[in-house]
């Protein structure tokens, strides 16, 4: 056969045409791939060198009625470690110089196993420059361990407010699985308070640093000289509706007790101050916080974590008397002839309930006045439980007040219905709706529904939900948007006001149980109270508002084991108000323009 | 003119310039690749004197009388064993294969040294006066001759070279004149085993096959039992030898199947360098702009995946160009072995034609993802000192062939 032989042109073919067509072949791939695929193979190629480095953005700021900060922001530097590249014999040196005790950073990276070991942990918060020398005196003997610079929030303008304003932590592992596209690993949110019900105005829009990086993920240099960067934006700063005087007054008088003040604008539910005491120190939370900090919060007796104002609830005592007058005036049950003799008590059934005084013949106005007991204990008899109950919860206790935190307690009101529920149809009797007419018994208020309820009688019946935010800036466009407060009216007649706002007046400007008080240039009107506590001392309460004839504050005192209203917390209610409309009237709200507001927002930083 | 006709009769240019540009595409790549690079930034300097060293070499063996390299073939070869032998007793050990003598700062790759020994071995061998290869002996003695380097390169383990060698051991056996039945005796083994690895039906269904052609072949009971039972036992081998592959051996055949699979792993390699390639577009990213390469996402990458330096750096152009350098230059030895002036002669060429080839097959395949993650260098272009040294010598050999085409003895 011709075929086969030594190098015949039949062999000499298959050789020619494996070379040309592996040639083909390749340039039909490179023409794909290079030409066709350019752009698909482009895309991989920048998404494999080019990393994007977000910078946090500092977030919003808080300013009081008046423009004045309350928490601004800071700059500090976060220490940090990246697990895969760390070597852990480095722990004891690092744990010294930041002054912190052995185990502590095996603690932090315990607790954030779950991470990926490529993302780095923030060990510590706001070090000490000296410590950053240290770091880049050394960083190429760190393997793993690095600093950023951020912003952390600065509490140094002079008062506390950490119920209210809450503080911010790194993200928790359920919430940043539910909310991916929004957060990273690491970042902050706000976790109580205010910075948490408006953490979307606060947290801003990070900024974008794109780097390049090799396959080590070592920097090269930015990519495209930093023109696809974005600057983070700064959140929203939030003016509030307190009043950093008063709020400091009220936190100077609470500085060695227990208790709660909140004060309120009663026309349109502004909260004018707010605060729980003890208090504890936003300071903490704004470095990682460590164990020993966190131990100490948790087993203080006096419990500084727990947001009395508007969580703890108790009996309010006589403060709540005005429910029950104010009912049965709305009734028809009495009107301002009915009186009542009051002789130290009042029988009902085999039971004796007692007044503190013989009060002889008592009308509804004297009774508040007074603060008679006897002059309840029959009115809320005639009165019956149920009407009782409806008046209570049209003034908003039992329920939330929907104040813009998220902490709150609605309380308890008494009714059939509940008393049902817990005793049984038939485990329970008139004689337990009695101690109700004093606000005692099974009734549970908050300070912020005292508050509210202050407001209520300050501004006949009208006023808004309780909240802190007036208006917030936006940071691009400068702009100021006013938060529109949800306004309520309970629709109880001026007339019935009237009378129990005239008795609330005598309580502090006549005879009353409150006249420690008067100021000489201020007409308060208030009620005192005395809520009895089964764990010790009973509380002193004390509601008002003023000034009587144009109500613009309404407030309300809680001081835990203190005994009688009048004496612990009519007074702070006093220097509150005080602290409030006299700066009122000294210096009206300075008219910033909103450009400046953000100038000192910035400043503020 | 006439200078230059008498200058073109004695040395082909049209084989030798490609080859140079070869080397200079593949200077400037490696310098690309490793100049700001922590441990390879001297490679360059390196490869610059390799490739003067390998142009002196080339000059001597373009020089020595034609008979030589015939004569001096079973010594070569010899040598070539033995050094094959010694380096598996004695070799260091690099990237996971025992492959290099370690001669003070330089190394020496003795596989290098024995594809030019096992290729003028089997010339001679082949075309030795009275040699019938459709003979089973003489195909015996000519499979034994290029098996042995393929089973001690093996043991190295080196599988991107002893699939050279096997290569070339069959294109010389082809060329020589072997049958249809030869060929099928020679390649079906191979082809079963290959299919052994994707399952026991797609064994069963080869060796059907290997049946069906047994009876088309028509030969007596005892060769087509024969027949049967080497393909039979092969697929068996195989599978025995894929077992005892290292895995990363393993895992690049795996990793070739589907290289997206598992990104930083065995394909990462494969992958990085289609990204490479692919994101050069038409003109390229620039020299020493390429993103690639110049933060290193390809490992090693001036040795096997030298080709994506240039597609990513000189985009279609630059490497639609090597590829084409490459082409003038098969296309050239191939016509050589048509002139050639003997048979050794025409062997030689074609073995020297299919190293390359091959080679260049393997690596270019692999750089565009058409072939297996298989490292074998780039003629001409990777990073190497063996690997440039033998290139040139083989250079020298076949324009020597060229020189002497029309020498009649």
């Amino acid at each position: 056969m011709n075929d086969n032989h030594f190098g015949s042109i039949f062999r000499r073919r298959i050789i020619y045409v494996v070379i040309v067509g592996f040639f083909a072949l390749c340039v039909i791939q490179l023409f794909n791939m290079q030409i066709l695929q350019q752009p698909v193979y482009s895309e991989k190629s920048d998404e494999n060198s080019v990393k994007p480095i977000y910078q946090l953005a500092p977030r919003g700021i808080f300013f009081d009625r008046n423009h004045k900060v309350l928490v601004g922001n800071k700059p500090s530097f976060t220490l940090r470690i990246t697990p895969s590249n760390y070597d852990t014999k480095l722990t004891p040196y690092i744990e010294a110089i930041l002054g912190m005790s052995p185990g502590y950073i095996d603690r932090i990276l315990k607790a954030n196993e779950a991470y990926s070991k490529f993302i780095p942990r923030k060990i510590a918060r706001d070090v000490s420059f000296k410590v950053i020398a240290w770091y880049e005196e050394n960083s190429s003997k760190l393997p793993g361990v690095d600093y950023v610079m951020e912003t952390q929030r600065d509490y140094s303008f002079g008062i506390g407010g950490s119920h209210m304003f809450g503080y911010t932590k790194e993200i928790p592992l359920g919430t940043y699985q539910k909310r991916k596209s929004e957060y990273d690993i690491g970042d902050e949110i706000g976790f109580n308070g205010i910075e948490k019900t408006y953490e979307d105005y606060l947290r801003g829009e990070k900024g974008i640093n794109y780097l390049l990086v090799d396959s080590r993920q070592k920097t090269i240099g930015r990519y495209m000289d930093g023109g696809e960067d974005q600057q983070a934006v700064k959140g929203a700063d939030l003016i509030l509706s307190i009043d950093k005087e008063a709020q400091r007054v009220a936190e100077e008088a609470f500085k060695d007790k227990r208790g709660a003040v909140v004060a309120l604008d009663p026309t349109n539910g502004e909260v004018l101050a707010f605060l729980s005491a003890p208090e504890y120190n936003l300071e903490d939370f704004a470095k990682v916080t460590s164990n020993e900090v966190w131990r100490e919060l948790n087993t203080n007796p006096d419990k500084p974590m727990f947001n009395r104002a508007s969580m703890s609830t108790f009996a309010p005592g006589s403060t709540f008397k005005m429910i029950s007058a104010i009912a049965a005036l709305e009734e028809g049950i009495i009107d301002t002839n009915s009186k009542i003799n009051c002789a130290g008590g009042y029988q009902f059934g085999d039971r004796y309930f007692k007044c503190l005084h013989v009060h002889g013949s008592v009308d509804v106005e004297a009774s508040i006045e007074k603060s008679c007991n006897t002059f309840y204990y029959s009115l809320v008899n005639k009165l019956g439980l149920d009407l009782w109950s409806k008046y209570s919860k049209k003034f908003g206790f039992g329920a939330k007040t929907k104040i813009d935190i998220p902490e709150e307690s609605g309380g308890i009101v008494p009714s059939t219905e509940y008393y049902n529920r817990v005793y049984g149809k038939n485990g329970w009797t008139r004689g337990f709706v009695i101690s109700l007419g004093i606000g005692q018994g099974e009734l549970n208020v908050t300070p912020l529904q005292l508050a509210q309820y202050a407001s209520l009688f300050a501004n006949f019946g009208k006023s808004a939900h309780p909240h802190f935010l007036k208006s917030y800036v936006d940071t691009k466009t400068k702009e100021k948007y006013d938060v529109k407060p949800q306004y309520f009216d309970i629709g109880i007649s001026k007339k019935s006001f009237d009378i129990i706002r005239r008795a609330m007046y005598l309580v502090v400007q006549g005879a009353g149980t409150a006249t420690n008080i008067r100021l000489p240039d201020i007409a308060i009107a208030g009620k005192t109270g005395t809520a009895q506590n089964p764990h010790g001392k009973e509380h002193s309460i004390f509601v008002g508002f003023a000034p009587y004839d144009n109500p613009k504050i309404a407030i309300a005192v809680i001081v835990e084991n203190a005994g009688f209203g009048s004496t612990a917390a009519a007074p702070i209610a006093r220097d509150v108000i005080k602290a409030y409309l006299k700066k009122d009237k000294k210096e009206e709200p300075k008219n910033l323009e909103v450009s400046q507001l953000a100038e000192g927002a910035n400043n503020a930083h | 003119m006439h200078i230059n006709y008498k200058l073109q009769d004695k040395f082909d240019f049209s084989i030798f310039i490609p080859a140079v540009g070869l080397i200079i595409f593949g200077l400037l790549a490696i310098y690309s690749s490793t100049a700001n690079h922590p441990t390879a930034s001297g490679n360059f300097q390196k490869q610059l004197v390799f490739v003067l060293i390998s142009l002196v070499v080339f000059i001597i063996t373009f020089s020595l009388p034609l008979q030589t390299f015939k004569k001096f073939s079973i010594a070569l070869y010899g040598i070539s064993i033995f050094f094959l032998i010694a380096v598996l007793l004695v070799g260091k050990t690099v990237y996971g294969a025992k492959s290099w003598f370690g001669i003070g700062g330089f190394g020496f790759q003795p596989s290098e040294l024995a594809k030019l020994g096992t290729i003028l071995m089997l010339s001679y061998w082949l075309t030795y006066r009275s040699r019938d290869i459709n003979n089973l002996k003489d195909i015996g003695v000519a499979l034994a001759i290029g098996i042995l380097p393929v089973i001690l390169i093996m043991l190295e383990p080196d599988m991107g070279t002893s699939i050279v060698f096997l290569i070339i051991t069959i294109s010389l056996i082809f060329w020589s004149g072997i049958s249809l039945f030869g060929l099928f005796v020679v390649l079906s083994p191979g082809v079963v085993a290959i299919v052994s690895i994707m399952g026991t039906y797609a064994f069963i269904i080869a060796l059907l096959f290997v049946v069906a052609a047994l009876f088309f072949f028509k030969k007596d009971l005892f060769n087509s039992l024969t027949v049967f039972v080497i393909n039979l036992s092969s697929g068996f081998f195989f599978d025995y030898v894929y077992k005892i592959l290292k895995p990363h051996q393993q895992n690049r055949i795996a990793s070739f199947l589907d290289p997206m699979a598992d990104p930083l792993g065995a394909g990462y390699n494969a992958l990085q360098a289609k990204v490479a390639i692919g994101s050069g577009g038409f003109l390229g990213k620039g020299f020493l702009h390429g993103n690639q390469t110049q933060l290193r996402f390809i490992p090693q990458q001036w040795t096997d995946f030298i080709y994506c330096v240039i597609g990513e750096e000189f985009g279609f152009i630059g490497s639609l160009l090597v590829i084409s350098l490459f082409l003038i230059i098969f296309l050239r030895l191939f016509k050589l072995s048509a002139i050639a002036k003997d048979s050794f002669s025409v062997l030689v060429t074609i073995g020297v034609l299919t190293l390359m080839f091959s080679h260049f097959a393997i690596n270019i395949g692999m750089n565009l993802g058409i072939t297996p993650v298989i490292g074998l260098p780039l003629p001409f272009l990777s990073y190497g000192g063996s690997t440039q040294l033998m290139n040139m010598v083989m250079l020298g050999i076949v324009l020597n062939i060229y020189k002497n085409r029309k020498l009649h003895t």
